[in-house]
């Protein structure tokens, strides 16, 4: 696999007619924002100026008003980087893909399938809406992956009647071929309780958290730190996660900084980047061709395929080559 | 009156709570046992086979092989006891590691495909016994934790409890392979 320097060698050398053109779209797309959100404004304050003469400021429909602008403004961006994002993942992200590795496949308006998702056993809260785009599927050095943007919300009632919607995950979601077989389930998340409540009481609350299997005291303080593992065969638990690869684990985390889920259900692995955002998105108000934003994009893809070498996950055990 | 029954009352839930978490912590002691029981015998079963393919060539070791045999037999006895077990093991472990490690100076068993096999074989269940062996030792300390404490330790005096051993690493698992030594081989 190709390392960082040589992605972003590609990036800025390959790439560069590319995002030349893209560049040039960009700075028309921010040209007309600018112009359409002065416009908008200008009317916004004018409407607002007429309705307060007439309505009083804290009228309904003054609230029905601003809302309406919101929404427009929201569509009109939307409407007008659609185009450009669409580029921008054909002519930027699908080369940068294939460049890492040829075989792998990009699809931007696809996803990773829901039931693998919920099969990871992550997240415990039932899904009522379930999105993501920019699906990569294929093999790295024989292993299975497969991965793409994911975006998991459910919705409450309250008290008088209005719905809302709450994000459960929002980032990167991950699904590989492991390099052991298991039956068990093993469930590693970020250690909240043992950070904000130290390790006797914080194990405590731990231990008693009904809607998840055992608990699992794991022998790395170091990872115990950072994570509390839950599973149904404290064996098996062992068996995957050995001493190197909770050393890998913990290294992958310093690396992401971003909350690390990670799961073993059905002989795979499963890794939720808790990122809060949409990945692979061009940038509109920063330039393309930015040190930053270049690398935005070639750690987050060379990190993401990079895990099954990090994991070495590559390295099966003979029974499973 | 109601105080003293609700301070006896609340007593009472705590003595039941207490024996009831030793209990659990003795249980999965026992039940993670087994789990260790069944991986080393899956051990067991390679050892016969593994001694027989590579007996013949490995003249110098004859003693380490025997050995491994003596210790397989010993160990299959019936009616030991855990920590028996758990000795007989370590002995065990080393031994099949010095064989391993003598594997190194014959090129004959290297190029044979059945060895190779089961060295592979033998390597994944190592992995399994280290998984069991620290599970074990986790449920130990924990029991071991519970018994020492206050308050379980009284209750645990009341109950008979005692402390378990653990799996220690051997002398020779923690000593690093001697390379000019492997070299130095006839």
């Amino acid at each position: 696999m190709k390392s960082t320097s040589e992605l972003t060698d590609f990036y800025y050398k390959e790439l560069y007619p590319s995002l030349k053109e893209l560049e040039e779209t960009r700075k028309r797309i921010v040209s007309q924002l600018q112009w359409y959100g002065g416009m908008g404004i200008v009317v916004f304050a004018l409407a607002a100026l007429w309705m307060g003469k007439n309505f009083g400021l804290f009228h309904p429909l003054m609230m029905a008003v601003t809302i309406g602008f919101v929404a427009l403004a929201s569509i009109t961006y939307r409407f007008m980087t659609q185009g450009y994002a669409r580029d921008f993942k054909a002519r930027v992200i699908t080369p940068l893909i294939g460049a890492i590795d040829p075989l792998l496949l990009y699809n931007p308006d696809f996803m990773i399938s829901r039931y693998l998702f919920e099969r990871s056993n992550l997240f415990n809260h039932s899904i009522d809406r379930y999105s993501g785009n920019d699906y990569v599927k294929g093999s790295i050095d024989g292993t299975a992956i497969e991965f793409s943007d994911v975006h998991a919300e459910y919705q409450t009632r309250d008290s008088k009647g209005r719905t809302q919607w709450h994000t459960l995950f929002r980032g990167l979601f991950l699904v590989a071929e492991f390099n052991k077989h298991f039956k068990s389930k093993t469930v590693i998340l970020p250690d909240q309780a043992e950070k904000s409540f130290g390790s006797l009481i914080g194990g405590w609350l731990q231990s008693i958290n009904f809607s998840r299997d055992d608990l699992i005291r794991l022998d790395d303080p170091e990872f115990e730190k950072h994570f509390v593992v839950y599973g149904n065969d404290p064996i098996e638990a062992r068996y995957i996660l050995s001493h190197s690869m909770m050393k890998r684990l913990l290294d992958f985390q310093k690396k992401v900084s971003h909350p690390l889920f990670v799961s073993f259900v059905h002989n795979h692995i499963h890794v939720a980047i808790g990122t809060g955002k949409d990945l692979f998105e061009p940038a509109v108000f920063t330039s393309l061709l930015d040190y930053k934003q270049a690398m935005e994009y070639v750690n987050t893809l060379r990190n993401t395929i990079g895990l099954v070498e990090e994991l070495k996950l590559n390295e099966k055990l003979w029974s499973k080559e | 009156m109601t105080a003293v029954i609700i301070i006896i009352g609340v007593l009472i839930l705590i003595a039941v709570l207490m024996y009831n978490s030793l209990i659990g912590k003795k249980n999965q002691v026992e039940n993670i046992f087994a789990g260790v029981d069944a991986v080393l015998k899956k051990r067991f079963d390679l050892i016969p086979n593994l001694v027989a393919s590579v007996e013949r060539y490995m003249e110098h070791e004859k003693s380490t092989l025997e050995k491994v045999t003596a210790l397989r037999a010993e160990a299959m006895k019936p009616g030991i006891s855990n920590d028996q077990k758990i000795a007989l093991d370590a002995k065990l472990t080393a031994a099949l590691g010095s064989i391993t490690v003598a594997m190194e100076a014959y090129p004959d068993l290297k190029a044979n495909e059945n060895v190779m096999h089961l060295q592979r074989s033998l390597n994944e269940i190592e992995e399994q016994i280290s998984a069991a062996r620290r599970a074990y030792n986790q449920s130990v300390t924990d029991l071991n934790n519970a018994i020492e404490m206050f308050p379980t330790n009284l209750m645990a005096g009341w109950m008979n409890l005692s402390r378990r051993a653990v799996f220690e690493i051997t002398v020779a698992e923690r000593q690093n392979v001697n390379v000019s030594h492997l070299f130095s081989r006839p």
